[in-house]
């Protein structure tokens, strides 16, 4: 039985740490917290759930195309919520209010375009969601193979912020009139952040649709699991994400078998709530958080 | 001052007109009479609704307007607030009155617990974490049924009775209009007070409101408690008008309605919450046909508000005209100022910071004698601002002591050394641009103003006594430092020079005893020059003890009794302005003379 909490933890805590992966990624060069991220890997599953089961594409172009469109989505929230909001004021938070009527703006779109009923996606081609026949591990062939590529997609995110472009992007995130001295452009870092953030969610989304099917809630459910992974784990650390989300994942999995399943978002938020207590600035925090 | 009118409508300044105040109050009535005037139920029910959520958006405003904390977690307060009251009512039968305090006291617990660890941190941790608190709200509603009956609901509420006579509509509307205008005039007095003043240092320019002894945790804490406690008050009377409620009452969306509210009616405008709520009750009219796309709507229009108008309809400039401008009470205060300082001496023993691979201070030490003019001089990068910071709190040294008047200070956070009698300015002067002049130097006396936020809300005497004093004497203080004239005028309109001046004024606010000025020089004419050498020695004279970082040799060797030079973190030598400045090394490595690399 407590084999089964590992098993789904690890897959649902898979997903949440990919959510906060794309907040870290955004949120390291532009100090931005994208309130509308949870609602980008929505659409993300949305779109390529549609290719695949209405279009039947197979998976290779369908995850590209919904990574695309995804980015462009995420480029336009840029230049239409971000940055205006930013040139007038660096250090303001006006930006919290325009994300997230950036998100409600695309739920309700989306809501309207497609129905509010979830589509279910099936495993792409070789994998499948039937249980593998293990004697004592319930898990299903994607299961597994979303583990391990969740592992693999943190360590590409890793080595790409240890290549020249990820230090660029630290410096601008350091001290963006330093790095401008140094010839990197804040802003086509920021453009960039945005584009290859909302690539990552849409594939989010798509490695999603499977496990949860696709549907209009997915993103206000992952905002909120996202962040509690980003926050856990430490903002900025994608290490922390990997480990904080499969907390959180176990955690939930648990209360469902022990409580009711209707409490997983409360003990995820005691969970939070007693890490930012003790820990501010979460528990692998790299990025030193900014405390008062 | 007038003594006739109530206690809540003195506290403004005293510059309005008679004529003007009873207009406003009759024009008030007015429109709060309108609702009895119509015919069937559904308008009252309708204002009274209104009132519940104006009720809600007033203190939202404070928190969100005034303190710049975003909550996404304000409906979910109401709920907790009008399930605490309603079950009070059901299962206990206490009366409304007494489970409608229970239900502010619930809420406000409640929201404390969540947003503790939350406004520590930054602004948007605080955002999420009352997203996901209104989530699990509305979970809990639904399974925790024991409690709440799950998606059945609360029925049979009782209406609000006092003695034995029952509340019809009516009367709930008129006890929820009451309540409005009460907390409107509420968060009115404590936006005019030290606390208003706090929340827009807090949200503009946190070192500011450090610097001035502002605790920022307990500030945001102090906005979020008032205002979750207006949103239990709002759910209160929520649960008692509609005599059911159920857990779609208290959607994820109701929490977004509040904060839509606030950006249309303009965040941080006293009327802004006022006008929000009429508006979103047209704005379904006005919709028509498009309702079912609504929420989208709302969205586009929160979007398009904070890019485009951010301070939402009261900020636009048509109510400029409004503004009132107060007429500079010229009667100096008596005795505001004339009180001499607490004498305190400022001793520096052998401080170290290491910042990464950069030795910072390394060894830097200094004493400056109470009531004494101290003048830290050295070339760029010598350590001066960072001993600056240290001694004010800003910065933790890696070893070394602070001893303010003989105590050691080091490592206490620095809005309790400010509050010691520590004033402080910076290399760019940080002002709050979107308030008045009068205002910022207002923000310097947050400590030593002494009403408490209770009176301060219901505008007693003492918070009207602090209220006359503080502006008197920080009408005092601009003409001491001979910018009276632009006490009304926006402090982002001035000049640098101008900046620096108010922000002295400031420091001095707080009647400090040490006062710590970084580079005052630095920018200024010939003309404020003179006036701000002027000025350092009238402060000195008071008897406050100034620590000046500056590089303009005469005016150090004109106001300072004792100089302490800098290099690379370490003491060369210390003196008298004349020892000092005809020191060999000294004129090496601080004029750059002998090219020897001591000033880069």
């Amino acid at each position: 039985m407590w084999i089964d909490v590992v098993v789904s933890g690890l897959t649902a805590g898979s997903l949440y740490c990919l959510v906060a992966v794309g907040f870290n990624i955004l949120y390291r060069p532009t100090k931005v917290f994208n309130f509308a991220q949870g609602d980008l890997v929505m659409v993300g599953a949305m779109a390529s759930a549609l290719l695949m089961t209405q279009w039947h594409w197979p998976w290779v172009p369908a995850f590209a195309a919904a990574a695309a469109a995804v980015a462009l989505l995420a480029l336009l929230e840029e230049r239409v919520a971000v940055a205006p909001v930013l040139r007038r004021s660096a250090s303001g938070t006006g930006w919290i209010i325009t994300t997230l009527a950036v998100a409600m703006i695309m739920t309700n779109i989306v809501g309207k375009v497609w129905g509010a009923d979830p589509i279910v996606v099936p495993a792409p081609a070789p994998l499948s969601n039937d249980m593998l026949g293990l004697s004592a591990v319930n898990i299903s062939s994607y299961q597994a193979a979303l583990i391990v590529l969740t592992i693999a997609l943190v360590a590409v995110v890793e080595l790409l912020y240890a290549s020249l472009w990820g230090k660029a992007t630290l410096a601008v995130a350091e001290d963006r009139d330093a790095a401008l001295l140094r010839g990197i452009d804040p802003v086509a870092i920021s453009r960039w952040s945005f584009a290859l953030g909302g690539a990552f969610a849409a594939l989010t989304g798509a490695l999603a649709a499977p496990v949860l099917s696709a549907s209009t809630g997915l993103g206000a459910m992952l905002l909120l699991k996202g962040f509690a992974a980003a926050a856990i784990g430490g903002l900025g650390s994608n290490r922390g994400a990997l480990l904080a989300g499969y907390l959180i994942g176990m955690a939930e999995a648990a209360s469902a078998l022990l409580l009711s399943p209707g409490y997983h978002n409360a003990v995820m938020l005691v969970l939070v709530l007693a890490v930012l207590l003790a820990k501010p600035g979460g528990l692998f925090s790299s990025l030193e958080a900014r405390t008062v | 001052m007038n003594t006739t009118t109530s206690p809540l409508l003195a506290t403004a300044p005293p510059v309005r007109p008679w004529a003007g105040r009873l207009g406003t109050v009759a024009a008030v009535l007015a429109a709060l009479s309108l609702p009895l005037w119509f015919r069937g139920d559904f308008i009252l029910f309708m204002a009274t609704q209104a009132g519940v959520m104006m009720l809600v958006a007033i203190g939202l405003n404070l928190l969100t307007g005034y303190a710049g904390q975003v909550s996404l977690g304000h409906g979910a307060l109401v709920a907790v607030g009008s399930y605490t009251t309603a079950l009070l009512m059901i299962d206990a039968h206490w009366s409304f009155w007494l489970a409608a305090l229970a239900g502010m006291a619930v809420s406000t617990l409640a929201g404390l617990v969540m947003a503790l660890p939350a406004l520590r941190l930054s602004t948007w941790y605080f955002a999420l974490v009352t997203l996901t608190f209104a989530q699990v709200v509305t979970d809990l509603l639904v399974e925790w049924r024991s409690l709440t009956r799950g998606f059945s609901g609360l029925v049979g509420i009782p209406p609000p009775a006092i003695g034995a006579h029952v509340l019809g509509p009516v009367e709930v509307y008129l006890a929820v209009a009451a309540c409005v205008v009460l907390a409107f005039l509420g968060v009115r007095n404590l936006s005019r007070s030290r606390y208003g003043r706090g929340m827009v240092a807090a949200r503009d320019n946190p070192l500011a409101a450090t610097a001035s002894g502002v605790s920022l945790l307990r500030i945001k804490l102090f906005a979020f408690a008032v205002s979750a406690a207006l949103a239990g008050l709002a759910g209160a009377f929520y649960a008692v008008q509609k005599t059911v409620i159920t857990p779609e009452d208290f959607t994820a969306d109701f929490s977004i309605f509040f904060l839509l509210i606030i950006v249309v009616g303009g965040l941080g405008r006293l009327w802004g919450p006022v006008v929000g709520t009429l508006v979103f009750f047209l704005l379904p009219e006005l919709l028509g046909p498009l309702q079912s796309w609504r929420l989208l709507i709302y969205g586009v229009v929160l979007l398009v508000l904070m890019v485009f108008a951010p301070h939402g309809i009261m900020g636009m400039p048509v109510w400029q005209r409004w503004r009132k401008r107060p007429v500079a009470s010229d009667a100096p205060a008596p005795g505001a100022r004339a009180q001499p300082v607490q004498r305190l001496s400022l001793a520096v023993q052998d401080l170290h910071k290491q910042f990464g691979g950069v030795a910072a201070l390394q060894g830097c030490a200094l004493v400056a004698e109470a009531g004494s003019t101290h003048a830290l001089v050295g070339p760029n990068g010598s350590g001066k601002t960072t001993t600056l910071n240290v001694i004010s709190g800003f910065i933790r040294s890696d070893s070394g002591a602070v001893l303010i008047g003989g105590t050691d200070v080091s490592g206490r956070a620095p809005h309790r050394i400010a509050r010691l009698g520590v004033g402080r300015t910076f290399q760019t002067p940080k002002l709050l641009h979107d308030l008045s002049v009068r205002d910022n130097v207002r923000l310097g006396g947050f400590a030593s103003e002494r009403a408490s936020a209770f009176e301060i809300l219901f505008g007693l005497p003492r918070a009207r006594q602090d209220q006359r004093d503080g502006s008197a004497a920080a009408m005092t203080l601009l003409r001491f430092v001979g910018l009276a004239e632009r006490a009304d005028d926006l402090a982002g309109d001035l000049p640098h020079g101008q900046q620096r001046l108010v922000e002295i004024a400031r420091a001095m606010a707080g009647r400090p005893s040490l006062l710590l000025l970084d580079e005052p020089a630095a920018g200024l004419s010939m003309d404020e020059l003179d006036r701000l050498g002027a000025l350092i020695e009238a402060i000195a004279a008071l008897g406050t003890t100034v620590l000046v970082v500056e590089h303009h040799l005469e005016l150090i060797a004109r106001i300072s009794r004792s100089v302490t030079v800098l290099d690379r973190g370490r003491v060369l030598t210390a003196g008298t302005p004349q020892q000092v400045f005809s020191h060999p090394e000294v004129e090496r490595a601080y004029m750059g003379r002998e090219g020897t690399g001591g000033a880069r």
